[in-house]
């Protein structure tokens, strides 16, 4: 078998142990959805009508068949919370997360190479100096505590941006209405690029005073290459599989991260969704959001395997010799 | 107003001193002053056209919205900092008025110890309600030994109360023959040492003030030999724990009604089943025998002798320990004029919203606060109390409430009569004259008794206890009166017809399925040609538009009951 094979198959046995976990994990955390009906006005009989009309009321073995069936044929079934398909909530859902977090990851995983390369570039600097106190600081601080802080100051002090949700009210149209979800998108966005470009700075910085010292890069710059060249085709392309790797490996863990930044700036998102969904034992929600997830991890970690052999011959080398 | 606010905080933490608390009679919190009823007649609305519900969650983000005018009206103010912060800014005006709210310490009453009556009596004692509330809530919320809301037509002040205090409920167990250990824990009659017991609560990091009265309470239980500690848990488990009737006493909270039949759910012994919600397990000939009376009183009057009865005995069963009731404060800015209050309800109601105009004149939006998303607007389905914030705006009842007096008041119905009959009660609701809905088309009696028929006939989980014992419906079209038999007797069924939404037949008749059924994604033509969506309701606002997470958008109904045109002629 090869080894792109046997990532594959390691990929559905994951999935399929998910899907088993995702079902059985809700089910055996404290209470249910019926217990949350605490209403001293729905008598007994009147809480078995719910279960039955959620289909509780069938047995374990026949609620996993349903599950199965739904997960696997993308349907998701209704949401419990609000009786639509859980597949319409996330789609609701999923630009306002997509927006927002993408470019954040895009934006700070860009500056932090950026600087993380020149603070490498010159050690012992100022720039390398501003670089670690600035990337130490940024990763350091609580997101909530740093979003309120930029709420209170930009939203409320000084009223340049808004204080809450992706639009204005009542609504712009056309392009106004374009800008105005930009702008609403503006101060969570920047929040997001301040919390977490230090941390990509001070990863990459280490990587590339490692990378520089290396004989290919002496090599380099004996051939008397432009110094560009060495640091960005030479040192930089080094480590490039691992940062691949992190930043495709990132990408799940910020939709799932996203429930602070979508609380605090009451942006209607996945995050958030998520969050309501577990908390209501609202099992097709919940079970269809990690599920998702899950694909998304998968999906993530077979496409960094790809770019890492794409960026690193020995990588596609190991692969053919397996 | 802000004054008038201030006055009546400290006019709370003033009454809160003596010994029996009363509510007083009337507090001029608002902008009208109690009377004995309500004349509908005087309002006519809604005078704004557009109104936006606004989703904002964060309780901060919904003080700086106030503030900035982006919102108009917030309700649900809970947090004493909050209000002060409102009150200072000088842009509101502040409403308060005494709520349903509750919060009691629970017994299991199936275990030794709390089996024992003489120990919760004497738990009860030790109980220090003023002091805990004041240092608690800053004087926010009401010290109640009640098991109804003070505010409720069925309260009965004259419910005994037990002399509080240590030495008191010490002399109690005394002289029922409980004695103490050498350690200084209390012993049975029958030499049974009382073991150590959890107070469930949920974790401070939820509801600090929840945790810290379970925290009092261990305290207090101890101070007489009763070794008892709070147990903070995740409120999930602790809901499920209860529910297992795995706990020995835990915290609870519950907003109840103006109704008394509440308290056959919470002590009835039939309502100590899986799902019932007789956590305490209390059961007792007596209290069942008038329970049923209460569940089952004919009319007014026995409902209320027996509502006066049950409070009585569960003075002195005490499965449970009242605490306190919260109060509900609400805020609207002062820029619009048509707050509505009494002594008894906030400006965040109906009223309130059909009569608000801007100050300085012209049309505005009205702006105001839903503190979740909605969930959904599916009026068969819908349970949280925000949903019903948006439908409470779109769909009318037979019956409302009479905001000074908590009595029934004529709204879709003009009248009603209920009495004895066979196999039960038969009520008769007479509907007023030129009922439109929405979309323009006639409200008939043929609208009433297909909503009881639908939901009754597909067992509508949230309307289930309504309707299931509906025997028979009859209607006259030419006199607009529904005549609705009962399968058996009782007074509560006037409330739970007449306080049933009314569905339009012509949309339900369309509905393929109404567990997903989406009334706001569905288009529906109006009688004159306008586009609108499915959500078709008689009430003050049509449905416009939802944007999820963000807001909801309505519009003004001009076939609205109270709605008249600028020259005053009723529509």
């Amino acid at each position: 078998m090869t080894s792109a094979r046997k990532r594959l198959f390691s990929s559905v046995i994951v999935l399929a142990v998910v899907l088993a976990l995702n079902f059985l994990l809700f089910r055996v955390m404290p209470g249910d959805p019926l217990t949350g009906v605490v209403d001293p006005r729905f008598s007994p009989e009147a809480k078995q009508q719910l279960a039955a009309q959620w289909g509780l009321d069938k047995p374990l073995s026949e609620q996993f068949v349903v599950y199965i069936r739904e997960m696997l044929s993308f349907r998701f079934g209704l949401s419990m919370m609000t009786g639509a398909p859980v597949w319409d909530e996330l789609k609701n859902r999923a630009p306002n997360t997509v927006a927002l977090l993408l470019p954040a990851l895009i934006l700070s995983a860009a500056l932090g190479v950026w600087l993380g390369v020149k603070a490498a570039q010159r050690r012992g600097s100022i720039v390398e100096r501003l670089v670690l106190i600035g990337g130490a600081v940024s990763f350091s601080f609580p997101s909530f505590f740093v979003q309120l802080l930029l709420l209170l100051c930009f939203a409320f002090a000084w009223p340049v941006f808004p204080l809450s949700g992706t639009t204005s009210i009542p609504p712009p149209s056309g392009i106004a209405a374009f800008a105005d979800y930009l702008w609403h998108l503006a101060l969570p966005l920047f929040s997001l690029v301040v919390l977490s470009f230090g941390g990509w700075a001070l990863y990459i910085r280490n990587m590339m005073v490692k990378a520089m010292g290396e004989d290919y890069v002496l090599m380099a710059r004996a051939r008397g290459l432009p110094r560009r060249r060495v640091v960005w085709n030479h040192a930089f392309r080094s480590i490039l599989p691992p940062v691949l790797t992190i930043l495709l490996l990132s990408l799940p863990g910020v939709v799932s991260g996203a429930v602070i930044t979508e609380t605090v700036f009451s942006l209607n998102g996945v995050g958030r969704f998520l969050l309501e969904a577990t908390n209501s034992h609202d099992y097709p929600a919940a079970g269809a959001a990690f599920f998702l997830l899950a694909l998304l991890t998968i999906g993530c970690n077979l496409l960094a395997d790809l770019c890492c052999a794409l960026a690193d011959p020995r990588v596609r080398g190991e692969g053919t010799r397996g | 107003m802000n004054r008038i606010f201030k006055f009546c905080v400290i006019f709370l933490l003033f009454i809160s001193a003596p010994a029996a608390f009363q509510w007083p009679a009337s507090i001029a919190c608002g902008e009208e002053t109690a009377v004995a009823s309500l004349d509908i007649s005087k309002f006519q609305g809604p005078k704004m056209k557009d109104l936006y519900y606004v989703i904002i969650s964060d309780t901060d983000a919904q003080l700086l919205a106030m503030s900035t005018g982006k919102l108009d009206v917030l309700s649900d103010i809970y947090r004493p900092a909050d209000a002060d912060r409102l009150v200072k800014s000088g842009t509101v005006d502040m409403s308060i008025a005494p709520g349903f709210h509750g919060f009691f310490i629970t017994f299991n009453t199936r275990e030794f110890p709390w089996d024992q009556t003489i120990l919760r009596q004497a738990a009860s004692q030790v109980v220090e309600r003023r002091r805990w509330t004041r240092d608690l809530f800053s004087g926010f919320c009401e010290p109640t030994s009640g098991f109804l809301p003070q505010i409720s037509p069925y309260y009965d002040p004259d419910a005994p109360t037990l002399p509080a205090g240590i030495d008191a409920a010490r002399e109690r167990l005394a002289k029922a023959g409980w004695t103490w250990n050498i350690s200084g824990w209390l012993v049975a009659p029958d030499g049974r040492e009382v073991p150590p017991t959890k107070i469930l609560c949920p974790p401070s990091s939820v509801v600090a003030t929840t945790t810290e009265i379970a925290m009092l309470m261990a305290e207090a239980l101890m101070s007489i030999g009763i070794p008892v500690e709070a147990e903070p848990i995740d409120f999930q488990t602790m809901l499920a724990r209860v529910d297992a009737r795995d706990f020995d006493a835990c915290t609870n909270a519950w907003s109840m009604s103006r109704d008394p039949d509440v308290l056959y759910s919470f002590y009835h012994s039939s309502m100590d089943v899986e799902g019932g919600y007789n956590m305490s397990g209390i059961s007792d000939p007596e209290l069942d025998r008038t329970l049923l009376d209460l569940r089952y009183a004919p009319d007014e009057p026995s409902a209320r002798a027996a509502a006066s009865r049950a409070q009585k005995i569960l003075s002195e069963l005490t499965p449970v320990i009242p605490i306190y009731s919260r109060y509900s404060i609400s805020a609207i800015r002062n820029d619009w004029n048509g707050a509505f209050t009494t002594d008894r309800s906030t400006s965040d109601n109906l009223l309130t919203l059909i009569s608000m105009t801007p100050k300085g004149g012209g049309e505005r939006p009205i702006y105001w606060n839903i503190p979740s998303e909605i969930r959904t607007l599916n009026p068969l389905v819908s349970s949280t109390a925000y949903d019903w914030t948006v439908l409470g705006s779109v769909y009318d009842s037979l019956i409302s409430v009479d905001p000074y007096t908590f009595e029934d008041m004529p709204w879709l119905a003009e009248s009603w009569d209920i009495r004895p009959g066979s196999p039960g009660s038969v009520i008769t609701f007479t509907l007023r004259p030129g009922l439109k809905w929405q979309d323009g088309r006639p409200l008939t009696v043929d609208d009433v008794e297909y909503s009881i028929r639908f939901i009754k006939e597909n067992s509508v989980p949230r309307f289930f206890d309504t309707v299931k014992d509906v025997h028979s419906i009859e209607t006259d079209p030419a006199s607009g009166t529904v005549r609705i038999t009962m399968a058996n007797t009782s007074y509560w069924h006037l409330h739970n017809i007449g306080g049933m939404l009314v569905l339009p037949k012509h949309i339900l008749e369309g509905v393929a399925d109404w567990r997903t059924w989406q009334p706001t994604n569905t288009t529906h033509t109006a009688l004159d040609g306008t586009v609108m969506t499915e959500l078709v309701g008689s009430g003050p606002f049509v449905f416009v538009e939802s944007r999820t997470g963000e807001y909801v958008h309505m519009t003004r109904n001009e076939h609205f009951i109270l709605f008249k045109d600028g020259e005053g002629a009723e529509r």
